[in-house]
């Protein structure tokens, strides 16, 4: 018996060590997650919760745009290869890999 | 020892091990109380954002007396004629019905720091976890001479929370005889919305224009210059209004009397005018500086800007105009929404046990109306220093219109839906 409880007791602790792990690792992708959404999220104001607009407004529509044709968009105007009213100015703010995360997070899937 | 105490041990263990690593702390998003005062720009967006970046497990009470939502953004529209209130107002419903908040219509009387509750106007006690304030300014009425009265009595008016004074002040405007003077007058920086008042002048300018033709628009600004968009609104003054509006800088108000509708400075001489608007100084809201959180000249709050918690109490946090602003950080309904998101996102990261987000950005956007159409905007984009514990705004970013245009007209009403929208619905 006594054997039997330290092997369990064994095989738990291994376990408890492999959850945590696992535990640790699905909390990092949950914060990023938060992190990159509350990001995403300094677009909405403008383009929408999300980027869905309400119908009708003219402030241009960003919801159609697939994640790498967006992230092209964003660097164009960061870059100056493309001039817009205010985008172009808004864009120069952001790093690179901050737009990446946002056209990641906001871009059409597939 | 018998399998289900050394079960029990175990889990024991297993649950020490989880919470060392925060997961215990899931159970602390769900069962927190987080409460939420004032539903304008700031608080409507950190009640929504607290819910939907929670995927709906926050438990998220907001509390204000208004029925609903009036913009300030665009409320120069209504003074100057060419909008009703009812265009900038949004009900408050969606954020019950779309995302699970609990509203409860009441005025937050007191904060009690230590029993972590506020006491409603009605009398009852809310308890919190977490609390976000975001109450707005507070309009030092007791820094001119008379104004109080003179403001209760209706002879001045503010119109700078939109609301009944807004209609209120057209229709002055509009009663006021053709020849008469409109008086504005600016506080010091820093103020609610830095170009606001220059936008106003554009507006009443533009209604006197066809409407009363021989009346003026006197603007006395306590500041050295116009404080924002200076060059674009100065073109605009002079290519759209000539003869109209007289700027007056350096105008510190000190006293009016409502019996002769006479403004008083500092130094110059007195004005008499038909219409007084005239603007305070201004400071955080009533409640902030009640519960003794206006710890920046006894005017603003000092905050933590990686979670916007007071400096002064801890589980309070602080958004919108009340907050001390950092470096080129403009009080803006805009800049409100911004800071409800990255605390919205702090305050889920902290109960949920993770590291807050160490690098949060801010943007800013913000178009004025040159007439009922044509509009300019000033944007910037505010990174987070970690050696600075501050926002600054980017170099090479951010920036100003060329020139009013039309169709920035456009752009203007789509920003305030959308952002109406992302804050309400």
């Amino acid at each position: 018996m006594r054997k039997t409880l330290a092997m369990m007791a064994l095989a738990l602790s291994g376990l408890i060590g492999l959850t945590t792990g696992a535990v640790a690792q699905a909390q990092d992708i949950q914060a990023q997650r938060l992190y990159n959404q509350s990001l995403a999220a300094t677009c909405a104001n403008c383009h929408g919760t999300n980027g869905v607009s309400v119908p009708g407004v003219t402030v241009p529509m960003i919801n159609h745009l697939p994640e790498s044709a967006m992230y092209e968009l964003l660097m164009a105007y960061k870059t100056g290869k493309r001039t817009g009213t205010i985008m172009h100015q808004l864009a120069k703010g952001y790093t690179d890999e901050q737009l990446k995360t946002i056209a990641s997070v906001l871009g059409k899937k597939n | 020892m018998n399998r289900r105490h050394f079960l029990g041990q175990s889990a024991a263990v297993a649950g020490l091990a989880f919470g060392l690593n925060g997961q215990a702390s899931a159970s602390s998003l769900k069962s927190a109380q987080i409460v939420v005062v004032g539903a304008g720009y700031g608080g409507a967006t950190a009640a929504k954002y607290l819910r939907m970046l929670s995927n709906n497990t926050a438990q998220v009470t907001l509390i204000e007396p208004n029925p609903e939502f009036i913009s300030c953004p665009l409320s120069n529209l209504v003074v100057g004629g060419s909008q009703q209130l009812s265009a900038l107002s949004v009900p408050y419903s969606g954020l019950a019905k779309n995302h699970g908040v609990k509203m409860v219509k009441d005025m937050v009387a007191s904060i009690d720091r230590q029993k972590k509750t506020v006491q409603l106007a009605s009398g009852q006690t809310v308890k919190y976890d977490k609390l976000v304030l975001s109450p707005g300014i507070g309009l030092m009425m007791d820094r001119i001479e008379g104004l109080e009265a003179a403001n209760k009595a209706g002879v001045t008016l503010q119109a700078w929370k939109a609301g009944a004074e807004t209609t209120a002040l057209h229709k002055q405007i509009a009663e006021m005889r053709d020849g008469g003077v409109y008086a504005l007058s600016i506080p010091l920086a820093p103020y609610r919305c830095p170009p606001g008042p220059y936008e106003r002048v554009c507006q009443v300018a533009s209604y006197l224009q066809k409407n009363k033709p021989k009346s003026k628009v006197l603007v006395f600004d306590a500041n050295q210059d116009v404080t924002s968009k200076g060059k674009l609104f100065k073109e605009a003054w002079a290519k759209l209004y000539p003869g109209i509006i007289q700027y007056s800088p350096e105008h510190n108000v000190t006293a009016v009397d409502a019996k002769t509708r006479t403004i008083k400075f500092e130094v110059q001489e007195d004005v008499k005018a038909d219409v007084l608007n005239i603007l305070p100084p201004m400071r955080a809201g009533d409640l902030i500086v009640k519960a003794g959180l206006a710890d920046a000249n006894a005017r603003w709050s000092n905050v933590n800007f990686l979670n916007f918690e007071a400096v002064a109490a801890k589980d309070i946090h602080i958004i919108g105009d009340s907050i001390q602003v950092a470096p080129a950080m403009p009080k803006s309904g805009h800049m409100a929404n911004q800071h409800a998101k990255v605390t919205a996102a702090a305050i889920i990261a902290e109960l949920s046990g993770f590291a807050v987000n160490p690098q949060p950005v801010l943007t800013n956007t913000c178009y004025s109306f040159v007439n009922a159409t044509d509009v300019v905007h000033v944007a910037s984009v505010h990174q987070y220093v970690p050696a600075e514990k501050t926002f600054k705004t980017v170099p090479g970013s951010g920036g100003l219109s060329p020139a009013p245009t039309a169709l920035e007209g456009t752009y203007a009403w789509g920003w305030a839906k959308n952002i109406w929208a992302d804050s309400l619905v």
